[in-house]
């Protein structure tokens, strides 16, 4: 499997997420090409079926990232958006998936150091655990 | 259905995205995709000159939707929108790619990935713009032009004269009975218990002295202020007859001065976590204890403090503050001034400049600090908007929106927000006041776009959306099905994530089109 490159997604909310990666391009951090990013209003938007579809579509990895969950625009979405991300961890534990392969982070707007951490974070796990089904490296 | 036509622009970024990436490559692609009927190059879709031969280009075309590759859609001036609308395309259907932030800048140094990764963005994209659907936003006209100002403190003030100017009707709400000079009608006595409706016609129960009124309201400003409190933590046992720096404030005006040796003290509560030294605090410590010294030179005065910023031209006063002779005490949060044991009228206070443990005898000690007000949570709970962690009411965004809360028409000023210095509690007044005069000089409310809707069809009533929302949007119609109040709906999708049924639907951000895209995306190896 040499050659193949890692492949995440990440679905970051619209607020603080977005912001969040924006600002971290803005302020010069370089981050990992491998991740694709797909904006949603808000992390509760996010259904456990777009994550698995995801992976289903390739993924190797998928982060869900939203606003701080003390301080989100929609008072209640990171929460719910974590809430998501459990319940598809569960769902993929007992299908016999790591459940590591799908994480929810939580950053301010102003967090432009978090989301580059995020991505060589996610991007390394995704680099270990291989494509799902297929032989770790 | 008629097959999409998409108009492709590729936004240049003056010389940005051709120094990284291969412009004719990208442009070859979005010609050879399948849907594209055409594509255009601009400089900088941001300065406006391009808009004309844009939008023209989209006539000729025929185009009915459009893909940008440009920055962070925020960013986009809202003109693009306006001349796509007058162009007949509608702004839901204009679909922005953030190459620059998301290809270009973090991967400048692997042109070839960055390359790669912005084509599969606009084979992405494009996936997404194939299904978009325009949607037309409604209006409603407001029923009144009341600005509802609670609080009628510096902000407060500052906000009713504002909102005064642009021809709304103000209306303060004061809690206590103190006799004030503002335009409009003044409400003594008077507190929000309750509040139904949306912004632009917002229903407001009022209790008024023992009495319960009802007032209809266009827009809200909160200016609720600080609330001053007492001593807490161990300095409270052990100091009895501590006050408020605004209490000295009234001895001093009143003509006494205070028994030396004054001490001034940051914070209510030195050990405690939540208690945040301000910064607006410094000025008025200064300032008093300068009126201390003028008036009364042979008293001694200690500022013992952790941080000191006094703001702006506010710093002059450290000189005065010197040559007076008031001695600055820093501590650190590891070893915080406390009384001595044996001697219950001395303060101890490690020096944390010089390592020196200083014990001062308090003659009188003042603390500074204006905690959040203990009547924003009731204010928040009745117009349901979000609260910080300190007890302050939230604001949207502090770059974006400093002064307005997520809720549409809802404004919020002044140390309702956090404590701050009244100079800029006015000018936050100002602003939120001629904001919410702005607002309601609209006349009507726009709502719709992209909001949840529910198939009624598919609905079981299980009342899972009316639970999650945190706006209660969603209500169960005659139908004994669920509905959503457009003019509630934020568009957060929270409902959409979460319901059984799959009957809701977030325009906009459908199923489908989240998926499609990340499918995309998916596609391209890089």
């Amino acid at each position: 499997m040499t050659g193949r490159k890692p492949k995440v997604v990440g679905f970051c909310c619209e607020r603080h997420g977005m912001d969040a990666a924006v600002l971290s391009a803005r302020s010069g951090k370089g981050f990992d090409a491998s991740v694709r990013l797909v904006q949603v209003p808000c992390t509760g938007r996010v259904d456990g079926m777009h994550i698995l579809k995801a992976l289903e579509d390739g993924a190797d990895c998928v982060f869900v990232l939203g606003c701080l969950e003390k301080n989100c625009y929609y008072d209640t979405g990171s929460i719910e958006g974590r809430k998501r991300v459990d319940y598809v961890k569960q769902m993929l534990s007992e299908v016999g998936i790591e459940k590591e392969r799908i994480e929810m982070f939580n950053a301010a707007s102003t967090n432009a150091w978090m989301f580059p951490e995020i991505v060589s974070k996610m991007v390394a796990l995704a680099k270990k655990l291989g494509p799902i089904g297929g032989e770790k490296q | 259905m008629k097959a999409a036509s998409i108009q492709v622009i590729l936004c240049k970024c003056c010389t940005e995205l051709p120094a990284v990436l291969n412009v004719e490559r990208l442009r070859k692609l979005a010609e050879e995709s399948c849907n594209v009927v055409s594509v255009m190059m601009v400089d900088a879709i941001c300065d406006g000159k391009g808009l004309p031969a844009v939008v023209n280009n989209a006539k000729e075309a025929e185009v009915d939707r459009a893909v940008i590759l440009a920055c962070h859609k925020k960013d986009i001036d809202p003109a693009l929108f306006k001349a796509y609308r007058r162009a007949g395309i509608n702004e839901f259907m204009i679909e922005i790619v953030n190459i620059r932030e998301e290809a270009l800048l973090p991967h400048a140094s692997e042109p070839e990935r960055a390359q790669l990764k912005a084509e599969t963005m606009l084979a992405a994209s494009l996936a997404r713009a194939r299904l978009l659907a325009p949607l037309e936003k409604q209006t409603e006209a407001m029923k009144t032009k009341n600005v509802v100002i609670i609080g009628a403190g510096a902000s407060g003030h500052a906000a009713a004269h504002a909102a005064a100017k642009t021809g709304a009707h103000t209306i303060l709400i004061e809690k206590t009975g103190k006799s004030l000079k503002a335009p409009g009608i003044v409400m003594p006595h008077s507190q929000v218990v309750g509040a139904k409706g949306y912004g632009g016609n917002y229903q407001l129960t009022i209790k008024a002295g023992d009495k319960i009124e009802n007032l209809d309201a266009a827009a809200i400003v909160i200016a609720t202020g600080g609330g001053w409190t007492q001593l807490k933590g161990p300095l409270a046992k052990a100091v009895k007859d501590a006050m408020p720096l605004y209490k000295l404030h009234e001895h001093l005006q009143a003509g006494s001065v205070p028994k030396g040796p004054v001490v001034f003290v940051d914070t209510p509560d030195p050990a405690g976590k939540t208690m945040k030294v301000q910064d607006y605090a410094w000025d008025d410590t200064l300032e008093t204890a300068l009126q201390i010294k003028r008036k009364a030179r042979e008293t001694q005065v200690f500022v013992i403090f952790q941080e000191m910023r006094a703001f702006g031209l506010s710093e002059l006063a450290y000189k005065e503050a010197a040559d007076l002779g008031i001695k600055f005490v820093r501590y650190d949060k590891s070893a915080v001034p406390k009384i001595d044991p044996k001697e219950p009228t001395d303060l101890i206070v490690k020096d944390f400049a010089q390592g020196d443990v200083l014990s001062i005898k308090i003659g009188t000690l003042v603390f500074s600090s204006i905690p959040a007000n203990q009547d924003n949570q009731a204010i928040a709970d009745a117009l349901r908007i979000p609260m910080s962690v300190d007890g302050g009411v939230r604001r949207g965004s502090i770059q974006r929106w400093p002064v307005t809360t997520p809720r549409p028409g809802i404004f919020v000023c002044g140390s309702a927000l956090f404590p701050k210095s009244d100079e800029v509690a006015k000018a936050e007044g100002e602003a939120a006041g001629s904001m919410a005069g702005e607002f309601v000089a609209k006349g009507e409310i726009e709502f719709g776009g992209s909001v949840a809707q529910v198939t009624q069809e598919k609905c079981s009533a299980c009342l899972t959306c009316i639970r999650t929302c945190p706006y209660e949007a969603p209500f169960i119609g005659t139908a004994s099905k669920a509905e959503i109040k457009e003019q509630l709906c934020q568009g957060c999708g929270m409902c959409v994530g979460i319901c059984p049924s799959k009957a809701i639907e977030l325009h906009h951000y459908t199923d489908d089109q989240i998926m499609a895209q990340a499918r995309e995306l998916l596609g391209g190896d890089f």
